[in-house]
């Protein structure tokens, strides 16, 4: 039996191998058949030793009915019983009798065959199995197949293409749709096939078209032929390449080592983009590296570039420059230089000229005072009054012959001790001062004033609480005026030479005060601060206007003869007509020196203003004002005025202009002064 | 409250409306920004500047119109196309789909650029004018390495270099090239078509490099642009002349390279018979040179030609006769003289010499030329020839018959206009100096020595060429030259006049001062420095010039000022270059010595 099951799943496993499922359940029938038949067989049967037989036939024909029936149960149950089991018709099979151990022996050793010999307990019978199942059995026994001629490892045959399949072997059975036209598929044919058959798609190649022909074909038709849209702006053309990009270029163009060199230096967008060379024969000029990037600039440039249109001003630069009137119809002014004052050893700081026009004072910072006849330019009068002289002025009665001047700190006054005796007189009494004038004491604070006779000179010191910068005469001569900067509410003093007297009418002012300067005819006062210039009424003592300059730092101030024009020079070299009627603003700025401007003024008779600089020139200009109202102020620059050298970076410290003549004075700050005559 | 705040409801107006930033130009096209770049190269559409940039100074601002103009853009709608078709393409080749990515890449979406070009040119004048660039960014593509596996498709440099061939062709068969020049970036070229200028660049005839530092992309863009936009003006131009377009060139020819004589060949012979005589004696005398050796290969052309040709140029033959005699009467003087320059010199070039370049020039005006190798018309021992073009230091094998000179000298001839003597250009010399013809000299403020030699030169040979035949080129010239001389000699007599006026001067004021009663002694220390006197003179000059500067508003200063510094710049550097050929020329004389 045990045999047979060997056989049977050897012959399984080789009927298995065409794994087609039709012949698999074919196999199955045969099976159950074969069970039926072997029914029939006997015991005699399983003896047959046919290995061909039970190989090529079915195991039905090996298949022996076992004689007891008593299926599978344990054997043990019968141990105590007289029989086995019972057969096929229910009788009882009785156990044979057993042999004793020595026949047993006995037996075996007589039969050759006993090795062969198997005990069936089931059936209670000693079976004799054939050669060949012996063969078989050992060869199990060391786990080979049961037959020699099975090659266990046979070439490997592979009955199906995998190729493409993706997936294992399944074992599933086809499905029905395997079988039936796909419907998906007959939808995506009727799709290409309407698609083919409407042109949406083509297989032939596209036709080749001629590519160009002719674009611009009639080029009457005007109006057709306009841009649309917005103007179209050309790109600026590359420039053209100059002599220096020849190959060969005239050795002029060829720049030297040095200059090479020196390009080094430069900043990168200055530097030179193309240095010339020189190449003595074409063949060895080598390919240009830059070309690719140079290509490539010009497009970017192309699309990248903002356009606009810029209106290129090819215009003669003379023609900027306005147009001046004739100069020969505005004479006469101050052209050139007629006359030099030399004696001081210092910078001139000051000059005034007096009433008359016959003296003129200067003031340096050599400490001296000097007075020089103008026709002449001899000096008449040295004072020497031991400090930096730093503005005089002339007292403008033509009954006073006094000089004011700020020497270092403080005001003094003098008696210029010119004209006749008369006059002399009476400027030495107005200079006489009591000494025992009341000493007005006002408490703790210093006084602002000090008016002391100077011991040298026959004159008055005015002793300031702080240091004083300018000092300006009323048009009548009894009052003036001296400015403090930095004197805070007290920086604006006014003076009254008759009485001696002094007050501060100001509290308060918009800045630091530069200048002071009284109204020439009428009860005003102008007072400059950095940036303004005040008009007070004094009469009411109010403010009247302010005007602004726009200049970073007024420098000096001058009040037209007629009184309703100003100019105001500032330290950035810039020059203030103001026509107070006007606006508080300039009606005029003119540039016009590179330097700060020391000092500007007017001519008192004629229609000239002049303004000096540290640049060493001084300008004179005309500047006419009509009395017609609606007609606005002319200005016309007339001349520059060079001769002063600089010295300490200073140039021209002052001008005055003489008061009949068209004569214009400087005080340079090399020590000279200088009469400048039509 | 906002520097440009605008209430609610109320619509941009002014800059703000106008303009469009160039990222919110993408936003809105609702395209890539390579995309935009592209679109803005094929439709020349540039940024502009407008008076008050809203959104700040550093962005680029497109004109809202200019954007308008792109949202309708048909091609906008092809680049949409395309780039769905290049996934559509990878799509199938990821599905493993070869049909189906065999079928979209044989049919690709392809666009036109012609609409566009006569929306940016609508007359051919105004494509003419912007041909520059064009011409030169064909030029560089054409001498580009053609080799597999760049940057740049070989078959783009195959197209460039055709048609500058074509265009080359054109030029030198009408004899429109002006001015040449060799630089070391190239070789400048100027022709005048249809009376507008025409300047480009062609590199030397070398291999360039491809560098990195460039986008290829942007100069591919222009590129596509150009090569079109360069094609129909060939067409347009072979037209006029009664030419086919596209040439069909002698397959020889082209293989060795010589695209241009073939060219240049095609279109004498492609020409209808007795349109023009120059044509045919040009085609004549090139025949009798070559007759043994190349008749049965060109006759063999011409009949290819003119099979190709007979349809479109049989029936309109005589009204192109009528047209091409119009054609000579409109030629100028220049014209003429440009054809006639070469006329009865013949040419030989050695190897080392540019080629293509002398090829195009000389007969461009009128020369005939031949080269050392293969499919040459006549080679180098031909009797007739003149002049051979050397490039090297000795020449061994010398014809007595024929001058040797080197190339420079083709070039400075044509800028010249006269056939120059050929001393200078011997084999082995250093040629004189090549001086570019773009430069005005006498706006520079600097003429070249040798520029002033051309000059003379030039004169000599008019009077003695040209003694009546150009009045009015004469009188022009005499204009011109009385022109010179009234205003040196203004110059001379304002100088004249300042002086009158300066001693008058002296003397009123010697007289004022006696008048005013001023002592010698007083007036001596004015006197001495007498060479202050001048400088005073010069000072005062300048004063009287700067003194109105005053009066002037501060724009105004402004803008004279920077007129000085340019023209101050200017003479700095005309006597840069004046004292460097003085150096140069005493460091010479010092050699001499």
């Amino acid at each position: 039996m045990g045999h047979s099951d060997g056989d049977h799943e050897s012959d399984l496993s080789a009927d298995d191998s065409p794994w087609s499922e039709g012949s698999w359940s074919d196999d199955d029938e045969e099976g159950s058949l074969s069970f039926e038949d072997s029914g029939e067989g006997s015991d005699a049967e399983s003896d047959e030793p046919d290995a061909a037989a039970a190989e090529e036939s079915d195991s039905s024909e090996d298949e022996v009915a076992p004689r007891n029936t008593v299926g599978d149960v344990p054997l043990e149950w019968y141990k105590d019983e007289e029989h086995i089991g019972y057969d096929i018709t229910g009788s009882k099979i009785k156990k044979r009798d057993r042999e004793g151990r020595i026949e047993a022996y006995l037996r075996n050793a007589d039969d050759a065959k006993s090795w062969r010999k198997i005990y069936d307990e089931y059936n209670d019978e000693e079976v004799q199995i054939t050669k060949e199942e012996a063969k078989i059995i050992s060869r199990l026994l060391k786990g080979k197949t049961p037959h020699t001629n099975v090659d266990p490892y046979p070439d490997y045959v592979d009955w199906f293409e995998y190729d493409g399949k993706g997936h294992p072997l399944s074992s599933a059975p086809e499905p029905k749709r395997r079988f039936v036209p796909s419907k998906w598929e007959q939808k995506k044919v009727v799709k290409l096939v309407r698609a083919i058959r409407k042109g949406w798609i083509k297989f032939d190649k596209p036709k080749e078209e001629p590519n160009f022909y002719l674009l611009w074909g009639d080029e009457t038709d005007t109006a057709d032929n306009k841009r649309q849209g917005l103007s179209y702006i050309p790109a600026p053309k590359p420039n053209l390449p100059g002599h220096e990009e020849s190959y060969n270029p005239s050795v002029e163009y060829i720049p030297t080592q040095e200059e090479i060199d020196s390009y080094q230096l430069m900043y990168e967008e200055d530097r030179p983009k193309f240095i010339p060379r020189k190449f003595d024969c074409l063949r060895s000029v080598p390919a240009y590296e830059k070309a690719l990037r140079e290509g490539f600039d010009r497009c970017l440039d192309l699309y990248l570039c903002p356009r606009t249109r810029k209106k290129r001003i090819n215009i003669d630069p003379e023609t900027l420059k306005p147009k001046l009137p004739s100069k020969k119809d505005l004479r006469p002014y101050p052209r050139t230089c007629y006359l030099e004052f030399k004696g001081h050893n210092g910078q001139v700081k000051s000059l005034s000229v007096e009433s008359t026009g016959q003296w003129v004072a200067s003031g340096s910072s050599d400490g001296t005072i000097r007075v020089w006849e103008v026709e002449t330019g001899r000096c008449i009068k040295v004072w020497n009054v031991g400090g930096v002289v730093h503005r005089v002025s002339w007292n403008p009665s033509p009954d006073r012959h006094i000089l004011a001047a700020v020497v270092d700190h403080d005001l003094l006054l003098l008696n210029a001790e010119i004209g006749d005796e008369d006059i002399q007189m009476k400027t030495k009494g107005l200079l006489q001062i009591d000494e025992s004038a009341p000493e007005e004491d006002t408490g703790d604070k210093k006084p602002a004033v000090k008016w002391v006779k100077h011991e040298n000179f026959d004159g008055i010191m005015l002793i300031h609480h702080k240091a004083v910068s300018t000092v300006e005469w009323h048009f009548k001569g009894d009052y003036f005026t001296t400015v403090v900067p930095s004197g805070d509410s007290r920086a604006v003093l006014l003076h009254q030479l008759s009485k001696k007297h002094s007050h501060h009418p100001f509290r308060k002012l918009p800045g630091l005060p530069i200048a002071a300067v009284f109204h020439p005819s009428q009860k005003m006062f102008f007072v400059a601060t950095k940036k303004f210039v005040q008009v007070y009424d004094l009469q009411k003592a109010q403010l009247v206007k302010k005007l602004e300059s726009g200049v970073r730092e007024i420098s000096s101030i001058s009040i037209h003869p007629g009184g309703d024009n100003v100019i105001v020079g500032s330290k950035d070299g810039k020059l203030c007509w103001f026509d107070t009627d006007l606006s508080t603003r300039p009606y005029k700025t003119l540039k016009n020196h590179s330097k700060d401007i020391t000092n500007v003024t007017f001519h008192r008779k004629y229609p000239l203003f002049a303004s000096s600089s540290e640049d060493c020139t001084a300008y004179v200009f005309h500047g006419m004002v009509y009395s017609d109202l609606n007609q606005n102020p002319l200005i016309v620059p007339l001349e520059i005025l060079r001769g002063h050298s600089s010295s300490d970076g200073r140039g021209v410290l002052d001008c005055k202009f003489h008061p009949r003549q068209p004569w214009l004075f400087t005080a340079g700050a090399d020590s000279v002064i200088r009469l400048y005559c039509d | 409250m906002p520097k440009h705040y605008r209430p609610a409801g109320k619509k941009k107006e002014g800059n703000a409306a106008k303009y469009i930033t160039r990222s919110k130009a993408v936003k809105y096209l609702q395209i890539s920004l390579a995309t935009f770049r592209k679109i803005c190269i094929l439709k020349g559409v540039f940024p502009r500047d407008p008076k008050k940039k809203v959104e700040g100074n550093h962005k680029t601002y497109y004109h809202m119109k200019d954007i308008a103009f792109l949202v309708h853009d048909p091609l906008i709608e092809k680049f949409r196309e395309i780039k769905v078709h290049r996934k559509k393409v990878k799509k199938a080749f990821a599905k493993k789909n070869k049909d189906l990515a065999d079928r979209l890449l044989n049919r690709p979406p392809t666009y036109k650029l012609d609409r566009l070009i006569l929306e940016r040119y609508p007359t051919f004048v105004d494509a003419l004018r912007d041909l520059d660039d064009c011409l030169t960014m064909v030029h560089l593509f054409a001498a580009l390495p053609a080799v597999e596996g760049e940057r740049v498709q070989v078959q783009r440099i195959h197209n460039c270099r055709r048609l500058s061939h074509e265009w080359q062709a054109y030029i030198s068969r009408t004899h429109s090239l002006r001015k040449t020049f060799i630089s070391v970036k190239g070789i400048y070229y100027q022709a005048e078509v249809q009376g507008q200028k025409v300047t480009w660049l062609t590199p030397h005839a070398l291999q360039q490099v491809l560098t990195d530092d460039v986008d290829f992309n942007v100069m591919l863009t222009f590129l596509e642009f150009y090569e079109t936009l360069l094609g129909f003006i060939n067409f347009k131009l072979y037209h006029s002349i009664n030419v086919n377009y596209p040439p069909v060139l002698d397959p020889r020819l082209e293989a060795l390279a010589s695209e241009l004589y073939a060219l240049c060949r095609y279109m004498s012979s492609g020409r209808v018979p007795g349109n023009s005589e120059s044509a045919g004696l040009i085609e004549d005398k090139e025949d009798e040179n070559n007759k043994e050796s190349s008749k049965t290969d060109e006759s063999e052309i011409r009949l290819a030609q003119l099979q190709h040709q007979l349809p479109t140029n049989e029936p309109g033959a005589l009204m192109h006769l009528v047209q091409e005699s119009t054609a000579t009467d409109a030629e100028d003087a220049d014209a003429k003289e440009c054809k006639s320059l070469f006329r009865n010199l013949k040419f030989y070039l050695s190897r080392e010499v540019p080629r293509e370049s002398l090829l195009f020039i000389i007969p461009a005006f009128g020369g005939t030329v031949s080269w050392e190798g293969e499919g040459a018309p006549f080679d180098e021992t031909d009797e007739d020839i003149t002049h051979q073009i050397v490039d090297r230091p000795t020449q061994s094998h010398v014809f007595l018959s024929r001058e040797y000179v080197q190339p420079q000298w083709i070039y400075d001839c044509v800028n010249a206009r006269i056939i120059l003597p050929t001393e200078g250009y011997f084999v082995g010399r250093v040629p004189p100096p090549h001086l570019s013809p773009f430069v005005d000299n006498d706006a520079e403020g600097y003429i070249p020595e040798y520029a002033e030699t051309i000059k003379r030169l030039q004169a000599a040979a008019q009077n003695q060429v040209l003694p009546l035949p150009s009045i009015g080129d004469e009188d022009m010239e005499n204009s011109l030259v009385e022109a010179i001389i009234d205003r040196s000699e203004s110059n001379e007599v304002a100088d004249k006049k300042r002086k009158l006026e300066m001693l008058e001067k002296q003397y009123h004021d010697e007289l004022k001062m006696e008048c005013e009663g001023m002592t010698f002694s007083n007036r001596t220390t004015d006197n001495p420095p007498d060479v202050m006197d001048k400088n005073d003179g010069k000072q005062a000059e300048k004063d009287a010039a700067d003194i109105s500067k005053a009066l002037m508003s501060r724009k105004q200063r402004g803008l004279l000022q920077a007129i000085e510094i340019h023209q101050e710049r200017k003479r700095d550097k005309v006597s840069l270059l004046k004292k460097r050929k003085k150096n140069a020329d005493s460091s010479a004389s010092a050699k001499g010595r």
